[in-house]
């Protein structure tokens, strides 16, 4: 799964409010009409901010494999009428250059949540917005983060132990009910002792972050930003 | 010096510490011995004010611990029986800086801390290593990391062997003699003290929430029977 890994890349030297600009950018850039051009722009970016970062196209796109195939669900939806001719190819199509923008920008994700300390990005929103909300963005960021992989290990060990006592010949309601209690308990007690470890510490709303640093790379950078979402203005 | 004066703590009406007094002096090595439900985590938690007590106090170097529960908790620094429910960063380096981030501390003390912390585990130089790339005995001493980082005087550890191998429990026992070598008081929260019992200046058995006794461990020994612990010598049977 997707989680941050150490490097050097000039992804992971970005300032990370640097990437998140980018990421916004982007986006906006990718939601605008989505012509096949445009969309093979914003697939060569997204290409380049993976090899940039350091991630293999492959692991971007094995972590986000369950999201593509949803994805794919919605041309395949579009092609179906509940008639003659049963299928159709005009709406399928419309409906793939739709749901095609997304994929760059998981891309872009990708490459963010890969090369991005979760405190550095804790950071980057605290000092972006101010106050009791951007402590609240930024603490509630950094839990996500941290509570995922946990999540994932538990659903994991789960279904190995519902699967180990022959659970696989049960129904699939009767393994989804069970594993959604598990993990339901489960998460309930991983915050409860998080939430432990925290007081411990001592936790704090407004800790000292990381220094944040604007550097020559990242201006170059938001300049490119800025000009990537200027084209929503361009016809291509 | 934390000292707990007739402490009582209830969980849904049922006691799980019950008028429970002792004392750990400033570099002491103390263990606080008990089967399972004995409240030995109960007690610890009082000790940096995760609880609050029914009646009784607990007093840190002097101060009720619920008064001033940041003091309490930077003096009792504080290591869990699973340091995968401790760890709150990604990143060796991200998680040993938790704490002194919290404490507002400036960055070059964090820096500072961060370093010391690390080079006291045998751990120095891997900041940048993720937590879930090591070993149950490498996470260990980060966690442990982590809790010097708040440059505590005293260190409790919750169970700290549990799921250890034995070389990682040398490791993890190396951590703590050490530190006690340098005056910090360990508290080691057990139900097994066959590798801990020549180290302890006291042991304190617990059992159903009340002190059974408060002896050094020559006089300890012959009592452990009394609160179902694994001793020295023990087998399955």
């Amino acid at each position: 799964m997707l989680t941050y890994t150490p490097g050097s890349t000039v992804v992971h030297r970005l300032d990370p409010r640097t990437k998140l600009c980018f990421q916004f950018g982007f986006a906006v850039a990718a939601f605008a009409t989505p012509t096949v051009l445009r969309l093979a722009g914003l697939f060569v970016v997204g290409i380049a901010s993976l090899s940039l970062s350091g991630l293999a196209i492959r692991e971007a796109l094995r972590a986000y494999w369950f999201v593509l195939l949803v994805l794919l669900l919605g041309p395949l939806i579009a092609a179906i009428t509940l008639g003659s001719p049963w299928l159709r190819l005009d709406p399928a199509i419309e409906s793939l250059r739709s749901v095609a923008r997304i994929v760059p920008i998981l891309f872009v994700s990708a490459a963010y949540i890969h090369a991005t300390p979760v405190r550095d990005t804790r950071a980057a929103i605290q000092q972006t917005i101010p106050g009791r909300p951007g402590q609240l963005l930024g603490v509630g960021v950094a839990l996500t983060f941290r509570y995922i992989p946990v999540l994932r290990d538990d659903l994991r060990q789960i279904r190995d132990a519902v699967s180990a006592r022959g659970g696989d010949t049960r129904s699939m309601q009767d393994r989804t009910g069970r594993i959604a209690t598990l993990i339901l308990a489960r998460a309930l007690s991983h915050s409860d002792r998080l939430s432990v470890a925290l007081q411990t510490r001592c936790f704090a709303w407004n800790p000292t972050l990381p220094r944040l640093e604007f550097a020559r790379r990242d201006y170059l950078v938001l300049g490119a930003t800025v000009l990537l979402a200027a084209t929503v203005f361009v016809p291509l | 010096m934390i000292t707990v004066d007739n402490l009582t703590h209830f969980f849904d009406g049922e006691p799980a510490l019950d008028g429970v007094s002792l004392t750990i002096e400033d570099g002491e090595w103390v263990l606080l011995a008990g089967p399972n439900g004995s409240g030995k985590t109960t007690l610890v938690r009082h000790f940096n004010a995760l609880f609050e007590p029914d009646s009784g106090e607990v007093t840190v170097d002097g101060t009720p611990a619920g008064d001033d529960p940041v003091a309490a908790r930077t003096s009792v620094g504080m290591v869990f029986q699973s340091p995968r429910d401790q760890f709150v960063a990604a990143t060796v380096g991200a998680d040993v800086a938790f704490g002194p981030e919290n404490l507002g501390l400036d960055h070059d003390e964090i820096d500072r801390r961060v370093e010391a912390a690390l080079a006291a585990v045998q751990m120095a130089g891997r900041e940048d290593e993720r937590i879930d790339s090591l070993s149950g005995g490498e996470q260990a001493r980060v966690a442990i990391a982590g809790a010097l980082a708040m440059e505590p005087d005293h260190l409790v550890l919750d169970e700290p062997f549990a799921g250890l191998d034995w070389p990682a429990q040398r490791s993890v026992l190396r951590q703590l003699d050490d530190r006690y070598a340098e005056g910090m008081s360990i508290v080691v929260v057990t139900h097994d003290v066959r590798d801990l019992l020549s180290r302890a200046d006291s042991v304190v058995g617990l059992r159903d929430g009340s002190v059974v006794f408060d002896l050094p461990p020559e006089q300890a020994r012959d009592r452990l029977s009394e609160i179902d612990v694994r001793t020295p010598g023990d087998s399955s049977d």
